[in-house]
């Protein structure tokens, strides 16, 4: 990845950021949006695992650091999302808007799992509930989003097929 | 190149643990250590993130607040029609009330249910919630409290139909107020929906009775369906017609059928007793006018026979009285005075000052005393006193 493209990766990416700051709050939804897991995704297929692990790890930091407990839980399940999508960056590199729906879905999915699992949040039935039900609904919100915003940011990642 | 690929590997996987230790030694931070750290980040590079959330939540509770408000807004709206709505109706309810005391017997009370069947743009016809087993009969009239509104078209047990006088079946017999003039009111013909659709005609009044704009105009009680007085409009204006010796109003009605909800049906029975002074219509008043009137005539006439009276009794004593003298003169036996002469000499007073005095010779006049002789009342022949 040159320069240009990884500027405009950084520069998507910001964007994607600064969305799920202000679009997820306003539309506060039941089954949120996360742009950041999308931000991840889009960042790490484009760098060495190793470097994702730790973008992965940074943006968890600043979702905990805004969160009132479970403080590097999200650390650890973006590290661990970030590692693994860029270890499988062949298969999430492949042109096809249903593909990349769907690793979106799987992301968003496991970054909640562990991130509930780890933070001890909740227990039981409610956890359940909550990874079977909320979870895959804002896996699925996810990925909808992250396929209209990949859609819509294309020029700007044109780079990547130069 | 491949040991540079396992090396690559290595690096990848010792930065994934050192991200995965750095998370967990997180996770199980104290909380009195881990809030430095989160703090530090929100006041440095989470900073623009955070203002930029506290902008989009600031929004977003506007949006919320602004949609509350108009939720509340058109509550009070809503409501605000629906007292105003409650208002009229109460209001309504009262006068029916009021309409009911003045009535007290001879009436039904029933809830109007306004029907307006299909092709029809104005209301002709209003559905009741009272029917025969109530009294109410074919032809009742139907009132508000602000006049008549039709009659009955058809009695069922429960509930029943009424035309309204905008139907084109309904008349009335009508009169002004003083009662001097009279016709039969139809509902007005006019562009459906337009302005004057509910407006009535009082037709075939004489030519040589003018009726005013503002006239008030009731029911006559001719013709037996409507009692007398009930009011049914005031005169706006006189609509040219073909006709030449009568005349045809336009009538403003005084009762609006979209505003009515009870109303009140009379029974067979009040029609036939009337109605009284319940519209406090100037019929009423001008009726009492003229009995008062009819009074004061009758008493003047009773004044002037028993004027006519007196005088002539005045006319027979003296003739009497004459006759007397003469014979007493001629020494002839003279008859005693009369119960006749006495009720003249009482009634003379009784009739007035207008009637001349009347001078007797006492002393010519003389009657025996000895015997007291029954007198009779002339006002009252049923009684007899003795006189003193």
């Amino acid at each position: 990845m040159n320069w240009t493209g990884a500027a405009r990766t950084i520069l998507v990416c910001a964007i994607l950021i600064v969305l799920h700051y202000t679009l997820r709050p306003l539309l506060a939804w039941r089954a949120s949006v996360d742009f950041l897991i999308v931000a991840l995704l889009l960042g790490s297929v484009r760098i060495r695992p190793g470097a994702a692990a730790v973008y992965g790890f940074l943006l968890g930091l600043v979702s905990d650091s805004l969160a009132v407990s479970g403080f590097g839980a999200a650390a650890l399940a973006m590290a661990i999302v970030g590692f693994s999508a860029s270890w499988l960056k062949a298969v999430f590199f492949a042109d096809n808007l249903a593909l990349n729906a769907f690793f979106l879905f799987l992301a968003k999915w496991l970054f909640d799992l562990i991130f509930l699992v780890v933070s001890h949040r909740s227990g039981g039935a409610e956890l359940a509930m909550q990874i079977f039900v909320w979870s895959p609904l804002s896996a699925a919100a996810t990925a909808v989003a992250g396929v209209i915003a990949l859609s819509l940011l294309k020029p700007l990642m044109e780079a990547r097929t130069t | 190149m491949a040991s540079a690929a396992r090396l690559g590997n290595k690096v990848d996987a010792g930065l994934l643990a050192g991200c995965v230790v750095l998370s967990l030694v997180a996770i199980v931070l104290r909380p009195e250590d881990r809030e430095p750290i989160a703090a530090a980040l929100r006041r440095t590079v989470v900073a623009p993130l955070v203002g930029l959330q506290q902008g989009a939540e600031r929004w977003r509770s506007a949006w919320v607040t602004s949609a509350q408000r108009q939720l509340v807004v058109d509550s009070l709206a809503l409501r605000a029609v629906k007292a105003q709505a409650l208002v009229a109706e109460n209001d309504q309810l009262r006068k029916t009330m009021g309409l009911g005391s003045r009535l007290s017997s001879g009436f039904v009370p029933a809830e109007a249910l306004h029907s307006t069947a299909p092709g029809e743009e104005i209301v002709t016809t209003l559905t009741l919630t009272a029917g025969s087993t109530a009294g109410i009969k074919k032809y009742s009239p139907v009132v508000a409290p602000d006049g008549l509104v039709g009659s009955i078209q058809s009695a069922d047990p429960t509930m029943s139909l009424a035309i309204l006088y905008t139907h084109p079946d309904f008349r009335a017999s009508a009169m002004s107020a003083d009662g001097s003039t009279f016709g039969i009111v139809y509902p007005h013909r006019a562009r459906a929906g337009g302005s004057e659709a509910y407006m009535l005609e009082l037709r075939g009044v004489p030519t040589r009775a003018e009726l005013k704009p503002g006239s008030a105009i009731y029911t006559s009680g001719l013709g037996g369906t409507f009692p007398r007085g009930i009011t049914i409009g005031t005169i706006i204006s006189e609509i040219k017609t073909s006709e030449v010796w009568t005349r045809t109003y336009l009538v403003r009605p005084a009762v609006t059928p979209s505003r009515i909800t009870t109303v009140l049906v009379l029974t067979p029975e009040r029609v036939t007793q009337g109605i009284g002074n319940v519209w406090g219509a100037g019929v009423n008043a001008d009726s009492a006018t003229r009995r008062i009137a009819a009074a004061g005539d009758s008493i003047a006439k009773e004044a002037a026979l028993l004027e006519a009276r007196a005088r002539q009794a005045t006319l027979d004593s003296l003739r009497r009285a004459t006759i007397d003298s003469v014979k007493r003169s001629l020494g002839l036996p003279v008859v005693p005075m009369t119960a006749a002469d006495s009720a003249a000499q009482r009634a003379v007073p009784t009739a007035g000052a207008q009637t001349a005095p009347v001078v007797r010779d006492t002393a010519a006049v003389r009657r025996p005393a000895a015997t007291p002789v029954p007198r009779r009342d002339s006002i009252r022949p049923d009684t007899t006193r003795l006189r003193q």
